[in-house]
This record gives structure tokens, sequence and C-alpha cells, in this order.
């Protein structure tokens, strides 16, 4: 049998430690996750079976991966450092996707707002070093958060270009030495109860679209004032919780927010080519997975008395669904190293608008595959296609939230016109 | 929503009489009045509310007896020229719940394409099953997939995994592991497409109580949670004389009846979807400010999903003339009415599947909660489009196809 490692990626964009990284995930996968997955949908809340699953991962007594964006003197990996930080983050996102991309997104969004604080050329030394003991010295999973959701809507406020900021209502008010912060969050993965840390975007000035009223500031969960609600049910997704979070009079330290006045609105838009490619990366996962189980069906299963993969009709259908998995791993390592670009001369910043666009585009066209494939690879299994027991069910139901998530397809089309038609409205 | 579906979604459905009329009208009422106006408490307390509410619609409104014959205490609606106003029963169903729905859409296959003419033993036997005052659940175990270490007879290309052995004056059923579409694990009796003796497709009817018939373990399906799946395995199960149905068409007159009813089925939950995203699309603002149905590129994906419901629903209501018309004794005319009915229920399958797939990208979070039931009917319609398939996606009703229209010899 061939093997997904037979997918290609463009390979001289490969980090080194591409090779460790991943054969301790897939070992990691092939013990804790894959023998359990498909009981994770009725664990959605307690989290019983999938906890165990992530302290194998995340913490120190497994894998140890949740410290690996902090400097390595202040006891993490420095992956914040290294050139490659969106190609392995690409990697991450792959193979922990592949066994189920509801933990990938879990895992991977711990990451996502300490990305504005841990990763060149924007490191915050002092915040670093204030939450580093917090995920760098614990036996268990610790999970944060990025709580830009609010119940009026998503879309809006990861539209940085468009509107500025400007329909956040959760509010930050410096008094004396603190932010005073008051909102209500919805969704935010890494929420309802697991949740350790948010980084919370707020205003300092409701119906702004100044970007120096837009402010990044972390708040730990157990500040007093902050309410996390219990986990809503999905579709899909079980081993990541979502859940209301609110804050009320909630006051921490003036200097956790994350960069000041300016520059918290550009953090906040380099965040989004994170999500982007972390998306991509679990899709591609996913849809490695869905090579595995589907060459097993196809190859013992038969239409007309012969293998399915041996009619002509159907190899063109499977074709088609290898050879999309193919483009769309390429896609995304191409858009890792536009990441990866950001500090070279030849790069382009993360909060541009061109490396937006780009993404944004990359990440809709791989939605977009992944979303037919799986409903295709369904059909192929037919009677058996529901069933949980070939796990590309699962898939399907966990994958379409990423199609939906970040300001969902539209808000992806609208930033590739404008950048690459000069809209002016949009 | 203020508007009524029937006055949006244009039908080219012949007349339908005023008692036609009057039993679709009062499914919808249950439909309204049970579990649509009550849907967050019917989806917290599933099994229970389902049970519940499926017994109302089966034994207080009597549609269990909807298609039995009049002299078996039906409503009579065991004809061909019923299937328009069948459908409708159906899409009213399925516009609260799919899982219901399916049930029912399987009892009237079974009835109609097998047991319509009731005074053939056959059709005797189906009707007793369903003149039971308890509800009564059907399952269905079609061709599909066949595995490579087994040679199999075949339907069309798909591997019928059963086999109707005859031993001296005996009919015996025998097949392992056999994957029914959906309520294998509830089912109280079986319509089982089997091979007799010298490989031809046939049909048996199996009561769950009889002897040999043995379940496996509950199986977890992405939707129509209601109808618990599971394997089955039927060892060495006599089957009675009036329980085999032998034919060429009765296996294609299964699936006309299927692609017609389960058409029906998912056209409903499409519906519904319909009227969650109208009434999302109406409130929800983007940019700041605009009312989402308002922005041009939304406006685009709401009519896309308009487009796949009012075209489907178009489909359906021709599928339904088609077999209302069918003379059921011509079997060149069944042949090509069969393979109307493949091409059809395949694309009303995929247009209600589109239009829920599009219209959940404008509902973002909210498509993807359980608490909208937006993503319930996705999971349904998914569920019933992938058993309908039965193997290799689109590409048996291709081959049906195109065996039909260019004579194909080999495929
Ligand atoms: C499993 C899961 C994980 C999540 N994780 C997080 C997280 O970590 N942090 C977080 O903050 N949120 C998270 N979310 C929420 C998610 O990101 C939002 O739901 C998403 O951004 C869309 O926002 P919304 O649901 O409020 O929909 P809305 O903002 O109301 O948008 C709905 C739809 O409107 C359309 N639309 C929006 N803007 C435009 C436009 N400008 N032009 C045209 N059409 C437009 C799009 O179709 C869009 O899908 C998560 C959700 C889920 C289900």
């Amino acid at each position: 049998m061939k093997s997904i490692d037979d997918f290609s990626r463009p390979e001289e964009y490969i980090s080194p430690m591409d090779k460790y990284f991943r054969s301790a995930v897939r070992a990691w996968a092939a013990k804790d996750v894959l023998p359990h997955r498909r009981r994770f949908d009725e664990d959605w809340k307690e989290h019983a079976l999938i906890e165990p699953a992530f302290d194998a991962l995340m913490a120190n007594k497994g894998l140890g991966i949740q410290k690996a964006l902090f400097p390595a003197d202040l006891g993490g990996w420095g992956l914040g450092q290294s050139d490659y930080a969106f190609t392995i983050a690409c990697t991450l996102a792959e193979e922990v996707g592949r066994a189920d991309t509801a933990m990938a997104v879990a895992f991977m969004v711990t990451y996502w707002p300490l990305t504005t604080i841990l990763v060149e050329p924007h490191v915050n030394r002092r915040l670093a070093a204030q939450f580093a003991p917090m995920f760098c010295n614990s036996d268990k999973a610790v999970f944060a958060a990025l709580a830009m959701t609010e119940p009026q809507g998503g879309a809006d406020i990861e539209n940085m270009e468009l509107l500025g900021g400007k329909t956040i209502k959760t509010t930050a008010r410096l008094d004396g030495d603190e932010w005073v912060i008051n909102g209500h969050k919805l969704w935010p993965t890494n929420t309802a109860g697991v949740g350790q840390l948010f980084g919370v975007p707020c205003t300092t000035c409701v119906g702004s679209n100044d970007p120096n009223d837009f402010a990044l500031i972390f708040v730990p969960a157990d500040v007093k004032g902050v309410t996390q609600g219990g986990p809503y049910e999905k579709a899909g997704m079980a081993a990541d919780k979502n859940g209301d979070l609110w804050f009320e009079d909630v006051r921490v330290p003036a200097w956790y927010r994350a960069h000041g006045p300016g520059k918290d609105a550009e953090v906040f838009k380099e965040i989004i080519p994170w999500g982007l490619v972390g998306s991509m990366g679990f899709l591609v996962g996913a849809m490695m997975n869905l090579y595995e189980v589907l060459y097993e069906f196809v190859s013992t299963r038969t239409y007309g008395n012969r293998p399915l993969k041996e009619n002509d009709a159907i190899a063109g259908l499977i074709g088609r669904i290898a050879g999309d998995i193919e483009v769309c791993r390429i896609l995304a390592y191409e858009g890792a190293r536009i990441g990866d670009r950001r500090n070279r001369p030849y790069g382009h910043p993360l909060y541009s608008e061109e490396v937006l666009a780009k993404l944004r585009n990359l990440k809709d066209f791989v939605c977009d595959r992944a979303v037919e494939n799986f409903g295709r690879a369904m059909d192929v299994l037919g009677v058996y296609g529901p069933d949980r027991q070939y796990d590309i069910e699962k898939h399907w139901r966990d994958i379409k939230i990423i199609q939906l998530w970040m300001g969902g397809k539209q808000l992806c089309q609208m930033e590739a016109a404008r950048f690459f038609y000069n809209c002016k409205t949009l | 929503m203020h508007k009524s579906l029937d006055s949006l979604f244009l039908s080219t459905r012949e007349k339908i009489d005023e008692e036609e009329q009057r039993i679709i009208n009062t499914v919808r009422q249950w439909a309204e009045r049970e579990i649509l106006a009550k849907r967050l408490a019917y989806l917290e307390h599933y099994d229970r509310e389902f049970a519940a509410k499926r017994r109302m619609l089966l034994m207080d409104i009597g549609l269990q007896r909807l298609a039995l014959s009049e002299e078996n205490g039906g409503f009579g609606w065991n004809s061909t020229t019923r299937a328009p106003s069948l459908a409708a029963v159906l899409m009213e169903i399925g516009r609260a719940d799919a899982a219901t729905a399916y049930l029912s859409a399987l009892q009237f296959t079974n009835l109609l394409a097998c047991g319509a003419k009731y005074t053939t033993p056959v059709g005797a036997l189906i009707s007793s099953f369903y003149s039971s005052d308890q509800p009564v659940n059907p399952a269905l175990i079609l061709p599909g997939p066949g595995t490579v270490d087994e040679q199999t007879p075949l339907f069309f290309g798909r591997s019928i995994n059963v086999r109707l052995i005859h031993k001296g004056d005996e009919d015996i059923l025998v097949g392992n592991n056999i994957r029914t579409a959906g309520c294998g694990a509830i089912a109280d009796h079986f319509c089982v497409v089997c091979a007799d003796s010298d490989g031809k497709p046939c049909i048996t009817f199996v009561p769950a109580d009889a002897q040999g018939v043995q379940r496996g373990n509950i199986l977890k399906e992405t939707g129509l949670n209601a109808c618990t799946n599971a394997d089955i395995k039927f060892n060495n199960v006599r089957i009675s004389r009036e329980a085999i149905l032998k034919g060429s068409d009765a296996v294609e007159r299964i699936y006309i009846w299927l692609n017609l009813f389960l058409g029906a089925v998912s056209i409903g939950a499409a519906m519904n979807f319909f009227e969650i995203v109208y009434d999302w699309a109406n409130t929800r603002t983007i940019k700041g400010c605009s009312i989402m149905k308002d922005n041009p590129l939304c406006a685009s994906v709401l009519a896309e999903v308009a487009e796949e419901i009012a075209i489907a629903r178009f489909l359906i209501d021709d599928l339904a003339r088609l077999i209302s018309k069918m003379t059921v004794t011509n079997v060149q005319e069944m042949q090509h009415v069969y393979t109307m009915s493949q091409i059809l229920g395949y694309r009303i399958q995929q247009g209600a599947l589109r239009a829920v797939n599009r219209g959940m990208e404008l509902m973002g979070s909210a498509g993807y909660a359980r608490e909208w039931h937006a993503e319930k009917h996705w999971r349904d319609i998914k569920t019933i489009q992938s058993y309908l398939c039965g193997v290799g996606a689109e590409v048996p009703v291709k081959m049906d196809t195109a065996r039909f229209f260019f004579d194909c010899k080999d495929i």
C-alpha cells in the first residue's frame, strides 16, 4: 500500500525538525487517539476519554508540546523564534488532524493567542515570562483560547480590513494600572470550563474603527468576574469545547495588554494567518486519513464482483479525491511558507492585505475540496458511509465547521476580491 | 417565517382530491404543533419524544393504515395513482423529522412495491404486518458492496449478499453481516433483496422474530438517529412461500418507490432548513449593520438554497407523475421508469443536500450547533443519500443510465 507520506509537499520548505515532530505525534495518535476516537462523540461533555489523550500530547508527562512556542530560556522549545514556525504548525495540525480534527483545533488554538506575544518579531518578554510556567511546568494539558466571536457576529470582528473592530462590544477601560473588562463572547475553542488563559479582543471606545482603540488583553480564567458557561452540543468536533464566556468587571494588570495602541490591531490581524494555515493543516490531515480508510474499502469491497478501485468509473472518482488531497497538501504548505517568509526581504508582513487575501483564498479552496471529498467518500462507502466504524463520517461532520469558522466562506471571497480587484467597499 | 412554503415553492403536482388534501393538512398540523413548535424540547428528549410523536402520527392520525387497502382496513392509498399524495405526505413529515418520515417511506415502499395487490399472498402477508395497533418498524436490505473474497449474484452490478436457498420443499434464507439501510436494530420485519438458487434477484419478507434472525451490535450512524441500525445475520431462516416475491422487476420496483419516497423525505427536511435559514437571514446583520439577506453575496447563496429546493420539488412532482401513470405489467416501461427514478432520485438527494450545505455557510456556528436544528437536517439528508447510493457513490446510477440510454452491455 502506498502511504499517506506519498502525498507531495514542497520538500525544500520542510523544517529539519519535521520528521521528529511527525513521528512523535503519529505514535501518539496511534496509541492515544485512534483506538478511542469512535467514542469521542459521546464524550463531548465530560472529556473523560479525551482529556488523557490531550495530557499525553500536550503536558510534560507526555510529549510536552504545549510549551513549544515559549523561548528556550523560559522553559519552552523556542519555536516562536524559528524560521519554520508556520511550517511546523502545519505539520502538527496535519498529524493531529489526521487523528481527530477537534483535538487538533483545541491543541493548536492554545498557541493561537500566544503567537501574538511569543513569535518573532513581536515577542513580549514580560508576558512570555508571566505565562511560561503555566504551560511549561504542567503535567496536565493547559488550554488557552482566543475569544473573538460575540453574540452579534464573529465574521465582522475578523473583518478588520473593512470594519477595524468597530462592532466589538467587549470593552476595556483603563483604571489606574488595571484594565477593567466587560463583555460576552461566544464559541471560543477551549472554553466551557477548560480554558485557563484567554486572549480577548476588546475595544477601548465602542463603535470606533481607530486601530488605537483596539486592545488585545490576556485574561487568566481564574480572575474574579470571568465566567465560563457549559459546552455547546454540536454536529461534531467533540474534543473541542465551546461555550459562553462572560467578563464582568474583570480586572487584570495594564501590562496584560499584548502590545499597546495600534500594535494590538496589527498583531490581531496577524492571528488570522495562523488560523488559516492551521485550518488547512487540519483539513489535509483529515483527508490523509480519508485516503487510508478509502484505500482499504475500495480494495476489499466490490461492485460488479470486482474491487471498487478496479472499476474505471469508480477509479475516476477516487483518483480525483487522491488528486485533490495532493493539491491541497501542496497548497497548505505553500500557505505555511507565506507565513514563514514574513520577516524576509522577499516576504510580506503577516498583517498585510496580500498575505491575508492569499491565505483566505487558499483556505477557502482547501475547505471546499475537503467538504466535497468527504461527502463523496461517504457515498463511495454507500450504506457503510454513515457508519462511525468507518471514520469518514466523523471527519465529515467535524470538518464542515472549518469551512464556516473564522468568518466563513464569504469573508474569504470578499478578502480575495478586495485585494485582487482593489474593491473599495466590500 | 411568515410566508407559506406552498406559496413559495410552486408544484407541478396534478390536482389532488379533497380527501388527500385533508390528510396532507392533518399531517402538516401534526408537524407544526407537535414538533416544529416545540423543537428544542423535541431534540432534548429525542428518543422519548420521537416514539410519542410517531405513535400519534401512526396510530391517532392513522398513517400506518394510509397505504393499506380498504379491504385490509386501510385508507386505500395503495395504488400508483396515489404516488403524488404519498410523496406530499412524506414531505410534510420530513419537514418535522426525517427519521419519522424515513420509517413511513420504508413502509410505503414495502406496500406499494410489493404488496399493493393485497389479494396476492405476498400482499396479504405484508398488509398483515401493518394491520397492527402498534407502530411497526420496517427495515430494508438492498444490494450493495460485495467483498473481494466472494462472488455474489448481482443486481445491475450491486452485490446481492443474501441467498434464498431452495432445499427440498423449503426455502432458507442465508446471509452474514448484512447491512440494512437503517433500522436494523429496531425492525419488526425486514424486506430483503436476495438471490434465489438460480442467482436471480427476488424479495423476501422476514419477521424479525423468525428463528435464525440475529442482530449485531447497535451501530452509531451520522443521522436518522431514531432509526437505530445494526447488522443482521440470517442463519438458515425458513421462509414461507407467500413471503417471496419473484420476477425480474420486483427489485426495480423497490428502487422506483424508494427514489420517490426518500426524495420526498429529504425535500421535506430541506424545506424546514429553508425556514430556518430564512429567519436567520432576515434578522442577522453583517458588516456591522446590513441585514444579511440584503448583502448581494449572501443573497446569491440564499438564491442557491431556494433554487435547489425548487428544482428538487419539480423533479419529485415529475417522478410522482411518471410513477402514477406507470402500467404495472409492462416490463419495458418499468425499465424506463426505473432508470428515470434513479436519475431523478439521485438529483433530488444532491439538490437537497446542496441546499443545506450552502445555507449552513451563512449560519456560521449557529448552523453547526444542535440547538438550531439545521445540522440535524444536514446529517439526516446525508444519511439518506449515502444509503441510496448503496456503493460506489453515483456510479451504479450512472451505469443504469448509460445501460438504458446507450445499450451498454458490459458495464
Ligand atoms: C468548533 C468551533 C470552534 C470555534 N472556535 C472559535 C475560536 O477559537 N474563537 C472565536 O472567537 N470563535 C470561534 N468560533 C466561532 C466562529 O469563528 C464564528 O462562528 C465564525 O467566525 C462566524 O461567526 P458567526 O457564527 O457569529 O456568524 P456571523 O458573523 O453572523 O456570519 C455568518 C455568515 O455571514 C456571512 N458573512 C459575514 N461577513 C460577511 C461579509 N463581509 N460579506 C459577505 N458575507 C459575510 C458569512 O457567510 C458568514 O458565515 C468557533 C466556532 C466553532 C463551531
